[in-house]
């Protein structure tokens, strides 16, 4: 029969190997993830959610597939499909609708959140800002948007199908979130350090951003509800720490251009000669010599900056492909790989996020309109204040000492009749203009911008546009009508029909603002 | 081509040493043994020498064992015949001379056998009679019937109820799927297992819209080596393998050594293939490069007019070489400028068709393969040892290929009740310049986007000689092409931007059987899968490509990749098999196993260098962004099997098994797992029905259930930091899937019943099955509203269903003493359902490309093909137009075009034997199911097929098309005519992104392979002291059927989940080849 020995030995192996199979705990160790923390210090959260936030509105899809083309400071050459308003619908832009709310604003509130109960403004302060600042470009591209029950995960007590909040809720938050942000900065210690690319973490340029943001939002809703766009303008210019009313308090990111982490822009124009500056911006500019040109546009071979027009059809386009404007020398950082070399120096420029001359142009604007504080008297100083910031704004970035700007020219420029400042609504239609020319490369800034001033008023859909109309908001993405269908049905049914012509909040015609015209942004024929 | 020479010397030298002198004597004892092809005994078996009337049967060993009186041994040579059930007849020459004269045989099964041993779950052998559930085996000689260098390939057409589908270059990987998609969004394919060994198929496969395709690693298994394959369909036949065998099975038995009496026996396979491309699409000759009639090269890069278009509505290719500039106004052609082109950028050349400016570019590729096997042994040891080697240089220039196989089998009997194997497969695997594959990086796509006019020759030649841009105006820092905005010269790809992969593996094992008493076995096993693959990418300056990883601004890039695989198992178990009485076997097995996988992985990638041509990390000029993933799992198990057969008529058999996994929470790591079948054999059950008609029939039945765990790491969500530092600066961000602490494992039920009948002395053999199965508690990550913070959530939902039939008919329609016809024919059809899906979704993207969707969508079959259609006229159903051109019904994309899924697959193959000629063909059948052809849709809006002349068949504008369509605004029948340019990308995608053009139905008839074979006669070979040369003829996918033009709708442009979507795939190779095969 059976040796007992053996069937012992058999029975022993079997054993010892159920043995392993029983030890849980150690089986569970093996599952600990030996590539990815399960927490991280806020500072490389910061690092992240600055760079990839910024990316997102200043040169990703959201700018150079999207708004660029709809607030036309640029204009497509060989694919039109952006510029016809063919490939902006839900499909296009929901990446960066959802990107935004699971990258950058999932992690600044992460840091809120930790360092918030840490009791360390800080490093909240400039989180609660910039996450405002993030939240500010979806509302005003979408309207209605999740917002108070937003990026909470699947803690306990929330839902995986976030409700739409209202966007004068959203805005009502914003101001509360920056007032607090500009209260708590105060007295703050700088924790975040270098791990802050915009500010190296400074609580007072924090604070400075706060107010600032606070008081271009506040200008939003000026058409819509002028009463609280002046008392929160009024918040915003005595809030502590003040604004940013000088180049140096700009808020900006500089690349390190070394080939991984370049200016996007940089990156997008070197890979294809797909784009051109628009006509509508050289015709604005050229109409004043506007010494800025040399930096925003490259000279066509007859040397003339020429713009080319936007939403004009393929065959048209190609007509117009050796003989138009390619964006400035100053966008490239080098070789491209369609040929020419540009510039060089392109991959380390910075991107502009918020900055003096948009201050003062807002000023100028309170001060004609007669509130907040401020007289139309004082309109014509921050006007001209707003244009120099600009133009020495650039001029600090332009490649070759033959385009930088000096005072005289600045002086000259401001001398022109076209530029001096007329005041009144002409002087609304002045600023109005200028402001769009100083927010090139912000193409979100500009269109939110465009849509409440409806200037510049060439900014018209294009001849071959697949719209009537310049779009006045964006479609809704397609994963939220799919996964939050309930939650978008009720947005749609406070806001209008998801299509890229339905207005948001702010955004009502006719309206209040002098400078408004009847037909805006509608195709003309040209 | 050395290691093929000195292949062949070892051989002869091998050969040599084997020659056994001849002694005088008197009485022979004959002995022996018999197995399958895969090692497994063979009893009951007679091996006769039929001119002596002398025999005897094999014992349950499959040894036999008779003697030969002196009277009639004089030393002449004599046939020794094996017949048994089930097998080929098989005879050997023998000399009868000395005392013993050992010789072993392998049988080799008929077509479609019912009885007979055959390997099963664990090793096992058993009778197939006393099987209750699906499995089908193939022969060494199935499997060989052509070359292939994935074993994979050589399945295709023979298995009842497999899809094989590739992604069509030579070298690439490929996607088997037993029975359908059990699982929505992982994987699918079934477990291999060499030897015991579950060893890896993973393949660095292309991703969305493109890439290299790095082939499927089991293909570095030598063909040569398979004993024998045996399927096992369906959960049922594979509950013993635990979680991942939900798939089915897939077990390789490699071939072993012998007793021969110490005599070597040695095996040698050269084969010599030449491979062309098989399928090309039908391009037109009629117009050149350019849009809207309209072209002059200027610089290749936008200077002049349609100058860096990529498209094919220029001017008429007529020899012209001034006017190819239309003006629109006078409708008349500028003859005052040249026509300009890429090779005279400043005079005008002739404006004329390179009508082979594709074709061209592919080269005959040619492969040589050899294999050498020395086996031999005693009775205490025994070993095989093999060499193989392919050498493949592909049809696409400068793509080569390189195997070489070690293995090695051995098996000592310490002592009586000791016995030890090992076994052994070593590859080296490496591809040089494999060509990129679907839309971004292929050469194909670099042929649809193209001036039809483009001279290949001169392109060719101007890579060779080295042009550069300068000599035809183009970009400085870019090799001489035909347009410098979208393209690389074709050749530049191939020969400038060194690429190379090398799979470094071993798949050992070793195991210990120790004979506690008769019928009871303990055994030991343990044995490990182990690899390292390195891929490494260069990119020389001025790649265009799309998705290219090089910055224009520096010198090149690279990237290197470096896989390590360790996947080490431990079993050990009991298997009783005994008698219990003279009615009742028992056929038992209890064990525990554990099994450890290990997977580890680096990128190391820039996009610049500092120096030219210096691919190392030290040169990046970018600083390298470095990626790394380490994934550590555990499963510990402990099974068993009891089958009792009563009667030798009626088994019924029980299987069960609980796992302990790593990667799910410790509330729920444990899980249990239950399987029984039965089987009964009619005939014996109920002998009366047997009679001249029926010889035999089997019913089976089985229910099983497998459950599978997670990935690991799914339960804790974490953040992801970068490599690279901004300024200097470390960067982390909050991963995107929300983790789920409570994940059960998913559970596959499948139940199936079979029949298996005999008739006609099995002359006429069936086995078919039906089967219905699904998967519950699936782990994948749902959508949720990214508005949370999260794109998806891990949960366990969803549910699939997939039923079906297949079945294996083989007829003998002759059987003559020198003449047999054998035919086989398989079939299997399976239908899918997703019938539940995660709350409140409803469908779920696999992927897309372009307008096509593949989804995983609610009460539709797995793999959904969806996109937006054509708006109607619901009372003609003729097009509606607008402006003259048709438009899209909706843009949702949600026009449900059918699934993916084949309805039918199947093979028909058949054999006729001549005496030593054997004539073999197989024809591979794909039936239903569809596919969307990007190809044909980016081939008809660049108007270079020739599908797209109609409407220009005057001039470039000229008669235009007037659609047959209802117009939208007046309600009557469309009258504008629009130009062919206008129209052909209307309907490829400018109308709305419409796919219901470009949606074909994908069934194909392969003639799949072709074998045309002689067995040189035994008394020749025996001069050259060598007991069998063949040679043969082959062919491998020799012609295609189907409706689908352009492509070849076998391949898709990926071979993960996402089926269905064709994208600029490469044709593939049609062969034929010489093979010699010689046994000493």
């Amino acid at each position: 029969m059976i040796n007992r020995k053996t069937l012992k030995v058999a029975v022993g192996v079997a054993l010892t190997l159920a043995a392993f199979g029983c030890n849980n705990d150690k089986l569970t160790a093996i599952n600990q993830n030996p590539n990815n923390p399960e927490a991280v210090p806020p500072g490389p959260l910061f690092t992240d959610a600055a760079r990839v936030g910024v990316a997102r509105w200043f040169g990703n899809a959201y700018d150079l597939r999207t708004t660029e083309w709809i607030s036309q400071q640029l204009s497509e050459i060989q694919y039109m499909d952006e510029d016809r308003y063919v490939r902006v619908h839900a499909s296009d832009t929901e990446g960066t609708f959802n990107g935004a709310y699971n990258s950058e604003l999932k992690d600044l509130t992460q840091i809120i959140n930790s360092e918030e109960a840490n009791n360390d403004p800080g490093a909240y302060g400039p989180a609660l800002a910039l996450r405002t600042w993030g939240f500010s470009y979806l509302t005003n591209s979408w309207g209605d948007i999740p917002y108070f029950n937003a990026l909470k995960g699947d803690s306990v007590g929330s839902t995986l199908a976030p409700a739409y909040d209202k966007q004068d809720a959203i805005y009502a938050d914003f101001f509360a979130v920056l007032d607090k942000a500009a209260k708590d900065l105060g007295g703050a210690s700088n924790t975040l350090g270098t791990a802050d690319p915009i500010y190296g973490g400074s609580p007072a340029k924090w604070q400075k951003f706060a107010n600032s943001l606070r008081a271009r939002l506040a200008l939003q809703l000026i058409n819509v509800n002028p009463t609280l766009a002046a008392t929160q303008l009024t918040a915003a210019i005595n809030g502590p720490g003040g604004l940013i009313l000088t180049n140096a308090d700009n808020a900006q990111i500089t690349y390190p251009g070394d080939g991984v982490y370049n200016n996007p822009w940089a990156d997008a124009l070197g890979a294809r000669d797909d784009w051109r500056v628009s006509n509508r911006l050289t015709d604005l500019m050229n109409a004043n010599s506007d010494p800025r040109l040399a930096i925003y546009a490259q000279p066509t071979t007859a040397g003339t900056y020429q713009g080319s027009p936007n939403g004009v059809s393929v065959t048209k386009a190609a007509t117009l492909f050796g003989v138009t404007s390619r964006p400035g020398t100053i966008f490239y950082k080098g070789k491209t790989s369609y040929g020419p070399t540009f510039g060089g120096a392109g991959a380390r420029l910075p991107t502009f996020i918020l900055s003096a001359a948009e201050m003062n142009f807002i000023l100028a604007e309170a001060a004609q309109r007669g509130i907040a504080g401020l007289n139309a008297g004082q309109a014509a100083g921050y006007y001209n204040a707003g244009i120099t910031a600009s133009l020495q704004q650039w001029s600090a970035v332009a490649p070759t000492a033959a385009q930088q700007i000096s005072a005289a020219q600045i002086a000259a420029y401001l001398a022109q009749p076209g530029v001096a400042y007329k005041g009144g609504t002409a002087g609304l239609v002045q600023i109005a203009e200028q402001k769009w020319i100083a927010l090139f490369t912000d193409g979100g800034q500009a269109w939110a911008d465009w849509r409440r001033t409806c200037r510049p008023a060439t900014v018209v859909a294009g001849a071959d546009a697949t719209l009537n109309e310049v779009p006045r908001r964006l479609e809704y993405s397609t994963t939220e009508t799919t996964v939050n269908a309930e939650s978008v049905a009720a947005a749609v049914a406070n806001q209008g029909t998801d299509v890229l012509t339905t207005r948001v909040y702010w955004d009502k015609s006719p309206t209040a603002a002098p400078t408004y015209v009847t037909g805006c942004g509608v195709k003309n024929g040209t | 081509m050395n290691t093929d020479s000195r292949l062949m010397r070892l051989a002869a030298a091998a050969m040599l040493l084997s020659v056994v002198p001849a002694v005088a004597a008197a009485q022979v004892t004959m002995s022996g043994r018999v197995t399958a092809e895969s090692g497994a005994p063979l009893s009951n078996a007679s091996v006769s020498i039929p001119e002596l009337r002398l025999g005897a049967q094999t014992n349950a060993e499959g040894r036999y064992n008779f003697t030969v009186p002196a009277s009639s041994a004089t030393g002449q040579n004599v046939t020794v015949t094996v017949r048994r059930l089930g097998y080929l007849v098989t005879s050997v020459q023998a000399r009868l001379t000395g005392n013993q004269v050992i010789t072993d045989f392998k049988l080799t099964p008929v077509a479609a056998e019912l009885a007979g041993v055959v390997i099963t779950g664990l090793g096992v052998e058993r009778e197939k009679s006393t099987l209750g559930t699906a499995q089908q085996e193939l022969s060494s000689r199935q499997l060989n019937q052509t070359k292939t260098q994935n074993i994979i390939n050589s399945i295709q057409g023979k298995v009842s109820g497999v899809t094989i589908t590739g992604s069509g270059t030579q070298g690439g990987s490929n996607r088997i799927l037993l029975r359908g998609a059990n699982s929505i969004s992982g994987n699918n394919s079934p477990l291999f297992i060499v030897d015991g060994v579950p060893a890896s198929n993973d393949s660095r496969g292309t991703t969305q819209g493109g890439g290299w395709d790095y082939g499927s690693a089991i293909s570095d298994i030598n063909p040569e080596d398979i004993a024998s394959m045996t399927v096992l369909k369906g959960p049922n036949a594979a509950a013993l393998y635990g979680s991942r065998a939900a798939n089915g099975v897939i077990l390789l038995t490699t071939k072993k050594g012998s007793a021969s009496g110490g005599r070597m026996r040695t095996e040698i396979s050269s084969t010599y293939t030449w491979d062309h491309p098989s399928i090309l699409s039908t391009y037109q000759n009629l117009y050149g490069q350019g849009s809207g009639g309209q072209f002059q090269y200027i610089d290749g890069s936008g200077g002049g007019n349609q100058d860096n278009n990529d498209q094919s509505f220029g001017p008429r290719l007529d020899g012209r070489d001034h006017g190819c500039t239309f003006i629109p106004k006078t409708q008349t052609y500028d003859m005052s400028v040249p026509c300009t082109q890429f090779t005279s950028p400043t005079v005008g050349a002739p404006w004329i068709a390179h009508p082979d400016n594709v074709e061209s570019f592919f080269n005959t590729g040619h492969t040589v393969s050899n294999t050498i096997a020395m086996s031999g042994g005693t009775d205490r040891v025994n070993a095989r040892i093999s060499f193989g080697s392919d050498q493949v240089a592909g049809y696409i220039p400068n793509n080569t290929f390189h195997k070489t196989n070690g293995a090695l089998n051995a098996t000592v009997r310490v002592t009586n009740k000791l016995s030890a194997d090992a076994s052994l497969q070593y590859a080296r695997n490496t591809g040089q310049n494999r060509p990129g594959v679907g839309y971004t990086q292929s050469i194909t796509e670099s042929f649809i986007w193209f001036g039809r006019q483009v001279d290949l020759a001169a392109l060719k030649a101007g890579y060779f000689n080295g042009l550069t841009a300068a000599a035809n105006n183009g970009p400085g820092g870019r090799e001489y092409n035909w347009n410098y905005s979208f393209h690389n010269n074709p050749y530049w790809i191939q020969y400038s931007n060194p690429f190379f992969d090398a799979r470094d593996r071993f798949i050992g094992s070793v195991s210990a059987n120790y004979n506690i008493m008769q019928g009871l076995v303990a055994t030991l096993h343990t044995g490990s899968d182990i690899y390292r693959f390195n891929i490494d990418q260069r990119y020389a300056p001025g790649d265009v490509r799309q998705g290219t990883i090089v910055d224009a601004k520096y010198y090149g890039g690279f990237r290197f990749i470096n896989d390590y695989n360790n996947e080490s198992g431990t079993d050990g178990s009991l298997k009783l098999n005994r008698d219990l009485g003279s009615h009742l076997k028992l056929n038992a097995l209890m064990g525990a196993a554990t099994r450890r996988p290990n997977f580890n992985t680096t990128t190391t990638q820039t996009g610049g260098l500092t120096v030219p041509d210096i691919y190392n990390v030290s040169n990046a000029a970018i600083p390298p962004t470095l990626s790394q993933q380490i994934q550590r799992r555990r499963t510990d198990s402990f099974y068993g099997s009891a089958a009792v057969t009563i009667n030798n008529w009626w088994t019924v058999e029980g299987t069960a098994r609980n796992d302990w996994s790593s990667t799910l929470p410790s509330q729920n790591n444990s899980y249990f797992y239950p399987s029984v079948n039965t089987s009964i054999v009619l005939t014996d059950a109920v002998p009366s029905l047997r009679g001249s008609i029926l010889t035999f029939a089997k019913v089976r039945g089985s229910v099983a259930q497998v459950g599978s765990d997670a990935d690991p790491y799914l339960l804790r969500t974490t953040y992801t930091g970068l490599s690279t530092k901004f300024n200097g600066l470390p960067q982390f961000t909050l991963g995107d899937i929300l983790a789920n602490g409570d994940l059960k494992p998913e559970i596959t039920h499948s139940t199936e019943f079979g029949l298996e009948l005999g008739m006609l002395d099995s002359r006429l053999t069936f086995d078919g099955s039906y089967y219905d199965k699904y998967t519950r508690n699936q782990i994948f990550n749902a959508p949720v509203s990214s508005t949370t913070g999260f794109s998806t959530k891990s949960i366990n939902a969803g549910k699939i269903t997939n039923k079906g039939i297949d079945f294996l008919l083989g007829v003998t329609p002759v059987q003559r003493e020198d003449f047999t016809w054998n035919a086989s024919f398989n079939y299997g059809h399976n239908k899918s359902n997703l019938a539940e899906l995660a709350p409140g979704v409803s469908t779920l993207l696999l992927g897309s490309l372009f307008s096509a969707r593949v989804e995983a969508r609610l009460d539709r079959p797995y793999g959904a093909l969806m996109g937006n259609n054509w708006a109607r006229d619901s009372v003609t159903g003729k097009l509606m137009t607008s402006g003259g051109l048709p438009y899209a019904a909706t843009t949702a994309k949600n026009h449900y075009f059918g699934t993916v899924q084949p309805d039918w697959t199947g093979g028909l193959s058949n054999t006729l034997t001549y005496k030593g000629l054997r004539l073999y063909g197989l024809l591979d059948f794909h039936r239903g199911g569809k596919i969307a052809s990007i190809t044909n849709m980016w081939g008809t809006f660049t108007g270079v097929l020739a599908s797209t002349i109609t409407g220009r068949d005057q001039d470039w504008d000229k008669p235009g098309i007037v659609v047959d369509g209802i117009d939208k605004n007046t309600g009557k029948p469309n009258t504008i005519n629009v130009d062919a340019e206008t129209y052909y990308q209307c309907r490829a995608y400018n109308c709305g992104q419409v796919i219901e053009d470009w949606i074909y139905d994908a069934s194909y008839t392969k003639l799949r392979e072709m074998t045309l074979s002689f067995d040189v006669p035994r008394s020749f070979a025996s001069r050259l002291n060598l007991s069998a040369i063949t040679i043969g003829l082959t062919g491998r996918n020799l012609k295609t059927w189907t409706k689908v033009p352009n492509i070849d709708p076998e391949f898709s442009y990926q071979t993960g989940n996402v089926q269905g979507i064709e994208s600029m795939v490469l044709p593939n190779a049609k062969g034929w080849g010489l093979n010699v095969r010689i046994t000493q």
